[in-house]
C-alpha cells in the first residue's frame, strides 16, 4: 500500500463513517494479474480494499446514475470530466458527490504491452511503473519501455493530468502525454482516400458482435432507453450486420459528441477490438475546431447541445 | 396437474422445421375494443388444416411477415371447427402491424404449444372463471369448450371486467352467456358511463360479493398481473386452496418451444412447461418474477 | 494412435479442405475459428483459446432462417446450410459446451438450424498447454488436454502432434487422411506427461457441491443479489462470448419487397431480453444477473442434470469489470438446513 493508498482509503472510511456519503464507488484489486474492479460499498471496512495503480481503468462515473442517495466517488481526470458533463446534463446533482480525486499519469494499456513483448498477460509476471519508464518482467527477464509506448492512446491525449472537479486530491499531478502518438491511429485514417476509409470500417465493424459494452460502460450514453431498442419505429436492425453495426456506433458517437470525454473505455472494452476511439477522439476534435469546446472541463459552462449562437446556424443547418 | 410432465404436450407436426410457419388466411375482423381486435383464420394449406388439432390453453406462434412474431393463445374453443381465432392488443411493433390488415390478407402460424387446462381435472367440478379485459381470451375458448360439453360440469360462473363498458372484449359472447340460463354471468366495469345499466367494480371486489362456493369448485383466472394479484387473496378468503386456482401467465415467448430461453421462472419455461398453471405451482417457483 | 510433425500441419489441413470449409484459429483483429487461409500453421505457437467461440460456427451471431417471398400469397423459402465445416483446434471446454447446447437444441423440439450443423461438423481437438489464468474447467469434470466430445483428438507433444480418434466419425476422417504417421509408446507416455502438467496449470476452482447446495437457498436473498450486481454493466459480453450461452432473438427484416426471418444471439442482461410492452419481470439489474448465475447453475442442472459452464473462463477475462463468476459462486450466502 502506497501513502497515497492509504489517504484515500482514510478519507472514504471517514466519510462513510461521518455520514458524509452513503456509498463509495472506487477500485479494489482484481481476480487476475493487472486487473482492479469497481468497489461499491456502504461497509467503512471496505475501504481498505482501496487501490490506486497504472490499472484503474474503468471510468466509475458510469454507476452514479444506478445508485441513490450521496456518493463518494474516486475520479481519474477523465472520469471527472465525465461527472462535470454529467452534472451540466442535471443527471446528478453536485451536493450528492464527494469526488476523490486522482491525478493521473496514463494507464497502461495490457495490449500495448502484449504487442511489444510478444507475451499473454498471464505470462507477464510483473508490469512496474517508475516516471517515464514501465518494466515488464517475464520468466524472470526484464524488459524496459518508455511510458509513452505502454500508455492507452487516449491517455497520451490527456487534456488534464489533474481532474477539473474535486473534492479532494489523492497524489500529485504528473504527465507523460504525447498528443500526436495519442492520435496515430487517427492520422492513419485521415491519410486514407473515403474508400480505403469505408473499407477499413467495413472490416472492423463486420467483427461487432452487438454486446453492447461501448454502450453500457460510457457515462455519456445515459438514455434510459437506447435508440437501438426502439421498435416502433426500428432504426436500426438488431442483427449485427456490419452496416447496421456501423450505423450504430457513428448514431451513438454523434449523441455523445460533446459529451465523451475521450476516457477510452468504449476501445477498451470492446472485446473484438474495433477501434472506436479512432470515431470518438475524431468526433470531439471536430467539435473543439468548429464550437471551441471540450466535454466536462467547466460544470458551469453552458451545454454544447443545448447552447446556440446565431452565428451558427448556416454550418449547422445547410 | 404436473407442471414438468411434458408428455402432455400436444405436438403439432413436430417433425422438420418447427420455425417454418404455416400460412394462414384472416376470413373476419372484430373490432372488440378501440386497441384489441379478433381474427378469425385458417390454415391454408388443405391437408395441414384438416390435420390439424390443439386443445384449451395452448397457445401459437403468429407471424406478420417482415415485421415479427408474436405468441397469442388461440382463444376459440376446440370444440368448433370451422375457423381459429386470436385476440389481440395494440401495443407493440408486431400487434401494431397486426391491427393494419385486412381481411384475405395472410398470416404466419405455428404450434399449438405449452400444455392445456386440464380437461380431466376440471370435469364434474363446479367452475368459476374470472377475467380481466383481453384476458378473456384464453378463458373463452375453455368456456366454450365447457359450453359444448355442459353436461360434464357442474354450476359455471363467470366474472369478468374491464376499465370501462368499451373495453369489455367479446360482447357477443357476453350477451349468449347472460342468456344461457345454465351459466351466472356477471360483467363488471371500473367505471360506468351513463348508459352503463351494469355493476361497477373491480373484479376482485366483484368476485368477493358474488361468493362463489368452493366446494368442489376450480377456479380460472387470467388478467392484468395486477388483476390476478388481487384476486388469488379473495379466492383464498373464500375458501379456495391453491390447487384450486389456476391461471394462464404471458411472457416474452419468443420461440415457443423452449429454446430462446427468456420465459423461464425458474426452472420452469413458460412456453413449453406453461402457460397453464395452479397457484399452488407458481408458489412453489424459484422466482417472484411471474 | 497416430502423429504428425507440426511442420507438416498444413498439409493435412490442405487434404481435409479437399472435403470440407476448414475453419482454424486465427487473429484478423479478434482471435477466432475463421476459414484457414490454405498454409497458416502458426497459431500453433500463440494460440490459448479463441475469444469468440467456437459455437458461432454452429450458432452463428446471425444466421437467416428464412426468406418470406410474396406473390399471390406469401411463400417461404428455406435455404439449408449444409457446409461440411471441420473446426481445428477445438479445446475441451468448448467442445464440451458444444455438447451442451446439443442437449437444449435436441430436447422436444429439434432446433433443425443448429443440429443440422452439428451433424453435418467435425470437431478437431486440440489438448491445451497453457491454460489461462481466469480457467477453471477442471472443476467442471473437463481436463484441459482431453476430450470425448470431439471427433479427433490432438495433442502437442513437442515437434509433433499427436493425434487420437475419438468418434467414428474421427475414425473415417483419419482413415482417409494420408502423410501420418504410427505414433510409439514414447509418444504416447510424453503425451500423458504432458496432459498432466497442464490439468495441474489450471489453478482456478469453484466447488460444485457447495454451489449446488447453496444456490437455491440463495435465491431470495434480494440484499446479496443486489450487491454482486452492482459492478455490472448489463453488456453482452460474458453471454455473447459464453460457449454454453445459446439464448437468441428472432426478428424479420424486409425492404424493397424482399424480406427474410433471422435468428441472432441474446442476452440475459439486456433489459429489453424479456421485456414486454406492458411489463417487463427482470428489469432491475440484480434479477438479471441472478437469472444468469442460476441459468447456469441451478435452473440448466434442474432440468438436464448438468452445469451449464465449462470453466473456459472467458466471461472472467474480458468483462469490462473483472466481474468474476467464480468469485460470486465461492460467496452464495445461504445453505440448506440440513
Amino acid at each position: 500500500m502506497t501513502d497515497t493508498e492509504k489517504k484515500l482509503q482514510d478519507k472514504a472510511k471517514e466519510l462513510l463513517e461521518q455520514g458524509k456519503v452513503e456509498h463509495i464507488i472506487g477500485y479494489a484489486a482484481g481476480s487476475l494479474k493487472f486487473t482492479t474492479t469497481p468497489l461499491i460499498t456502504k461497509d467503512k471496512d471496505d475501504a481498505r480494499q482501496l487501490v490506486i495503480n497504472p490499472f484503474i481503468v474503468n471510468n466509475l462515473s458510469v454507476f452514479l446514475n444506478d445508485i441513490k442517495g450521496k456518493i463518494g466517488i474516486v475520479a481519474k481526470p477523465c472520469d471527472a470530466r465525465s461527472i462535470v458533463s454529467l452534472l451540466q446534463d442535471q443527471q446528478v446533482a453536485r451536493e450528492n458527490l464527494v469526488i476523490l480525486g486522482l491525478p493521473c499519469q496514463g494507464l497502461i494499456d495490457l495490449r500495448k504491452v502484449e504487442r511489444l513483448t510478444g507475451k499473454d498477460r498471464d505470462d507477464i509476471d510483473d508490469i512496474t511503473r517508475n516516471g517515464d519508464k514501465v518494466t515488464v518482467t517475464t520468466g524472470g527477464k526484464t524488459q524496459k519501455f518508455a511510458a509513452k509506448e505502454v500508455i492507452f492512446d487516449d491517455c497520451l491525449s490527456c487534456e488534464t493530468p489533474t481532474p477539473p472537479e474535486y473534492d479532494f486530491l489523492f497524489g500529485e499531478p504528473s504527465s507523460a502525454t504525447d498528443k500526436e502518438l495519442g492520435r496515430k491511429n487517427i492520422k492513419e485514417l485521415e491519410a486514407m482516400s473515403p474508400q480505403q476509409r469505408w473499407d477499413f470500417w467495413k472490416q472492423e465493424f463486420s467483427r461487432c458482435i452487438r454486446c453492447y459494452a461501448c454502450r453500457q460502460v460510457c457515462p455519456a450514453c445515459f438514455c434510459t432507453r437506447c435508440f437501438i431498442e426502439e421498435t416502433e419505429p426500428q432504426w436500426l436492425s438488431p442483427l449485427p450486420r456490419w452496416q447496421d453495426n456501423l450505423l450504430f456506433q457513428t448514431t451513438r458517437m454523434l449523441h455523445v459528441a460533446g459529451r465523451c470525454t475521450d476516457c477510452g473505455e468504449c476501445e477498451r472494452v470492446c472485446p473484438v477490438n474495433i477501434p472506436l476511439r479512432s470515431i470518438s477522439k475524431k468526433v470531439e476534435e471536430i467539435v473543439d475546431e468548429l464550437f471551441q469546446y471540450k466535454a466536462g472541463m467547466d460544470k458551469n459552462a453552458e451545454r454544447f447541445m443545448t447552447a446556440y449562437e446565431p452565428s451558427e446556424a448556416e454550418d449547422l443547418m445547410r | 396437474m404436473v407442471v414438468r410432465d411434458i408428455s402432455q404436450r400436444k405436438r403439432f407436426l413436430n417433425s422438420g422445421n418447427v420455425y417454418l410457419p404455416h400460412i394462414a388466411v384472416i376470413e373476419k375482423i372484430i373490432e372488440e375494443t378501440p386497441t384489441i381486435r379478433t381474427f378469425h383464420f385458417n390454415i391454408k394449406d388443405d391437408k395441414v388444416r384438416e390435420q390439424f388439432t390443439f386443445e384449451s390453453g395452448q397457445f401459437a406462434e403468429y407471424s406478420v411477415f417482415g415485421v415479427g412474431e408474436a405468441p397469442f393463445c388461440i382463444s376459440s374453443s376446440p370444440t368448433r371447427k370451422d375457423h381459429l381465432e386470436v385476440a389481440f392488443q395494440k401495443v407493440g411493433r408486431v400487434t401494431n402491424a397486426m391491427n393494419r390488415l385486412a381481411v384475405g390478407d395472410e398470416i404466419g402460424f405455428r404450434g399449438p404449444y405449452g400444455n392445456t387446462f386440464p380437461m380431466d381435472y376440471l370435469k364434474g367440478k363446479n367452475l368459476v372463471f374470472v377475467a380481466g379485459g383481453i384476458g378473456m381470451a384464453p378463458l373463452r375458448s375453455l368456456i366454450w369448450n365447457v359450453i359444448d360439453n355442459r353436461a360434464k360440469y357442474e354450476k359455471v360462473t363467470i366474472i369478468y371486467g374491464a376499465r370501462s363498458p368499451d373495453l369489455l372484449c367479446f360482447k357477443y359472447d357476453l350477451t349468449d352467456w347472460q342468456k344461457d340460463s345454465s351459466l351466472n354471468t356477471v360483467v363488471t366495469v371500473d367505471r360506468g358511463t351513463p348508459d352503463w345499466k351494469g355493476n361497477v367494480g373491480f373484479v376482485p371486489a366483484v368476485l368477493e360479493k358474488t361468493a362463489p362456493s368452493a366446494n368442489n369448485t376450480v377456479a380460472v383466472v387470467c388478467g392484468p398481473p395486477i388483476m390476478i394479484r388481487f384476486t388469488f387473496p379473495v379466492l383464498d378468503k373464500l375458501g379456495f386452496k391453491p390447487e384450486q386456482m389456476i391461471t394462464t401467465l404471458e411472457k416474452r415467448m419468443k420461440c415457443g418451444i423452449g429454446k430462446c430461453g427468456r420465459c423461464n421462472i425458474g426452472d420452469v419455461f413458460v412456453c413449453r412447461d406453461g402457460p397453464v398453471f395452479s397457484y399452488a405451482e407458481i408458489k412453489g417457483l424459484a422466482s417472484s418474477e411471474y | 494412435m497416430k502423429k504428425i510433425k507440426k511442420s507438416d500441419l498444413n498439409k493435412l489441413l490442405s487434404q481435409w479442405q479437399q472435403k470440407y470449409s476448414v475453419f482454424a484459429p486465427s487473429n484478423h483483429g479478434v482471435v477466432k475459428m475463421t476459414a484457414w487461409d490454405g498454409k497458416d500453421t502458426t497459431f500453433l505457437d500463440w494460440y490459448r483459446n479463441t475469444v469468440v467461440p467456437p459455437k458461432n460456427n454452429f450458432l452463428p451471431g446471425m444466421e437467416k432462417m428464412f426468406d418470406i417471398k410474396k406473390d399471390a400469397g406469401y411463400k417461404l423459402e428455406v435455404t439449408a446450410d449444409d457446409t461440411k465445416q471441420l473446426i481445428f483446434g477445438v479445446r475441451p471446454c468448448d467442445a464440451r459446451a458444444l455438447a451442451l447446447i446439443d442437449v437444449n437444441f435436441k430436447d422436444g423440439y429439434e432446433d433443425t438450424y443448429y443440429l443440422n450443423r452439428r451433424k453435418n461438423g467435425l470437431l478437431v481437438g486440440l489438448g491445451c498447454t497453457s491454460p489461462c489464468a481466469s480457467c477453471f474447467c477442471t472443476s467442471l469434470n473437463i481436463h484441459p488436454a482431453e476430450s470425448q466430445d470431439v471427433d479427433v483428438m490432438f495433442n502437442d507433444i513437442g515437434e509433433e502432434l499427436l493425434i487420437a480418434e475419438v468418434t467414428d466419425k474421427g475414425k473415417e476422417l483419419l482413415a482417409a487422411s494420408s502423410g501420418l504417421s504410427d505414433a510409439t509408446a514414447a509418444d504416447e507416455a510424453k503425451a500423458k506427461e504432458a496432459k498432466e502438467a497442464t490439468f495441474k496449470k489450471v489453478t482456478r476452482k469453484i466447488n460444485t457441491g457447495e454451489i449446488k447446495e447453496r444456490l437455491m437457498p440463495s435465491f431470495e436473498n434480494e440484499e446479496y443479489w443486489k450487491n454482486v450486481a452492482a459492478k455490472c454493466v448489463s453488456c453482452g459480453i460474458c453471454t455473447f462470448l459464453c460457449p454454453t450461452c445459446y439464448c437468441f432473438d428472432i426478428n424479420d427484416e424486409q425492404s424493397k419487397g424482399e424480406a427474410a426471418r433471422f435468428r441472432n444471439w441474446d442476452c440475459c442482461s439486456f433489459a429489453v431480453y424479456t421485456k414486454m410492452p406492458m411489463e417487463n419481470p427482470r428489469e432491475e439489474k440484480w434479477r438479471r444477473v441472478r437469472q444468469k448465475v442460476n441459468h447456469k447453475y441451478n435452473f440448466f442442472p434442474m432440468i438436464y442434470e448438468q452445469i451449464a459452464c465449462t470453466g473456459c473462463g472467458r466471461c472472467i477475462r474480458q468483462c469490462p469489470v473483472n466481474w468474476d463468476i467464480t468469485q460470486v459462486l465461492s460467496t452464495l450466502p445461504e445453505k440448506a438446513k440440513a
